[in-house]
């Protein structure tokens, strides 16, 4: 008798494999709708650099150190001794950016076609909240490398906690660990970085599939009136969908690895607890937020920022129970289609506007300087930006 | 299991002492500054020719460090533009309250700086 059927023989006498293979089969031959295409492969594409994040990260973490005194040391140490240290480092590096930007492109895809609609509210729902916890992730790890940016960055984002209506002093204190960003804060974020978050999203991702998994891919047809999909009609999951999935994942590897080479990562400088850096700014996924708040002055101004920078997220959340139309095409639904081309281009358009703001750019020739608030200011003979600010 | 679990994560107070002396205070040059850590915090003494002005070097509007212009006589704050005055009022920009002073004694030809009581 062969090996595996030893195994065979050996599982066949303790469980039911029948059953257990019929389950499978049915998952890896189902048809999906006959509109699933290559805007389909996000959510994949998320789970594979999940995946990958953790991979890299397991491997950071051998040489990793999360105290002031070691954490930028460690990483000079990943990037220039550790054997291949530095290809690892890029790549969870761009891979959080990548995620980022993945996971938000199937949230737009799931948006405009109407997917999010009953019955796969709560598959939406807990899509939000890994979309969340990506943001979470990105904002724990890009303390670790204790540097300069990261330092100031992490001061400015855990002050804005502070902002927060009655328990705003609080909640600074706790996400710090203490008055200012220091060893405690590096500790909480990388426990929170590296054990808690990494839980929270594989369940989250785990109901997350389930549910998809449940309900099936969305047809594009009104809502109570979808109908399965017929064999002949379907696009067969296995092998047609996961062969593009394949393609995808290819292309992915291949920017991975052409952006951690190409376009690197900087270490920086050590963190400075006693100088700011001018002009920081955040990751661009923070960039909109970033922008949005400086249109937000004084104490009360302060609370309207933090309120303007939730709501999207709290729209988002609760988006599936306030649009309660049955149409799931885009032409059919010109409101939800319009709210969802007016918040992508205000987040498109604050975010440029952060990463412009405090520099100089020319627009057809001529040069302008750039406020903090985003309004451009002609920049006439040899006249220059801002004047430094003068050091001790 | 909650409570102590929030009592434990709750951050420790670390104590540290809270009245410096500024090194090197007596050789600072009139319109020049200094910043240092005091306590969790960082402190900017500035030197004038009638003595010494202590300031919290943190902006109100969101924690980056203040430094000081010693032509205009102000602190700007790097990140939002902020303009305070030499006594730590708001002059532009989005910071909602004043920079927090701090006490100074000098002692012989030593400086400390302590928080306010």
């Amino acid at each position: 008798m062969g090996f595996s059927k030893v195994i065979r023989s050996f599982l066949d006498d303790r469980f039911d494999t029948k059953l257990a293979g019929d389950l499978i089969n049915k998952q890896v031959y189902k048809r999906l709708p006959p509109h699933t295409g290559w805007a389909h492969v996000f959510g994949s594409l998320a789970l594979v650099l999940f995946l990958s994040q953790t991979v890299t990260g397991i491997l950071l973490l051998m040489y990793y150190r999360p105290t002031p005194d070691e954490a930028h040391a460690s990483i000079q140490f990943i990037t220039g001794e550790a054997k291949f240290g530095w290809l690892y480092r890029q790549v969870h590096a761009w891979g959080a950016t990548l995620m980022i930007a993945s996971v938000l492109f199937h949230m737009i895809r799931t948006y405009f076609m109407g997917a999010y609609k009953k019955p796969r509210e709560l598959t939406w729902v807990t899509g939000v909240l890994l979309f969340i916890g990506t943001i979470g992730f990105g904002f724990t790890g890009y303390l670790l490398p204790w540097n300069q940016v990261a330092f100031w960055a992490t001061t400015v984002g855990t002050d804005s906690a502070s902002k927060v209506p009655y328990i705003g002093d609080w909640l600074q204190y706790f996400l710090r660990g203490g008055d200012a960003v220091g060893a405690e804060t590096l500790s909480r974020f990388f426990v929170v970085h590296v054990i808690i978050l990494p839980w929270i999203l594989l369940g989250t991702v785990a109901v997350h599939l389930f549910l998809m998994r449940l309900n099936n891919l969305a047809t594009m047809e009104r809502v109570g009136e979808e109908k399965p999909t017929p064999r002949e009609c379907g696009i067969p999951f296995f092998p047609v969908h996961v062969a593009k999935e394949a393609v995808v994942m290819v292309l992915l590897v291949a920017v991975l690895v052409t952006l951690s080479v190409v376009s690197p990562w900087e270490i920086g400088e050590p963190a400075n607890p006693l100088m700011t850096p001018p002009h920081i700014k955040p990751e661009w996924y923070f960039l909109p937020s970033y922008q949005l708040l400086k249109y937000f002055e004084g104490s009360s101004g302060a609370l309207l920022g933090i309120l303007a920078c939730s709501v999207p997220f709290a729209l988002l959340i609760f988006w599936p129970f306030l649009d309660r139309g049955k149409e799931r095409h885009p032409r059919k639904r010109p409101l939800a289609v319009s709210v969802g081309i007016l918040g992508l281009t205000a987040a498109v358009f604050l975010g440029y506007l952060g990463h412009i703001s405090e520099t100089d750019v020319t627009f057809f020739g001529q040069k302008y300087h750039i406020t903090l608030m985003g309004w451009p200011e002609k920049i006439t003979g040899d006249v220059g930006a801002s004047p430094p600010l003068i050091d001790h | 299991m909650g409570i102590p679990a929030m009592m434990y994560l709750w951050p420790a107070a670390r104590g540290g002492s809270t009245n410096v002396e500024v090194e090197g205070a007596i050789d600072l040059k009139p319109g020049r500054s200094k910043t240092l850590q005091v306590g969790s915090k960082a402190v900017i003494v500035v030197r004038e020719r009638s003595g010494f002005l202590a300031f919290s070097a943190v902006c109100t509007h969101l924690g980056c460090l203040v430094k000081w212009d010693a032509d205009s006589k102000k602190f700007l704050c790097p990140c939002h533009a902020a303009v305070f005055d030499g006594n730590g009022k708001v002059v532009s920009g989005p910071p909602p309250a004043p920079l927090e002073a701090y006490v100074v004694k000098e002692i012989g030809d030593k400086v400390y700086v302590a928080p306010p009581a």
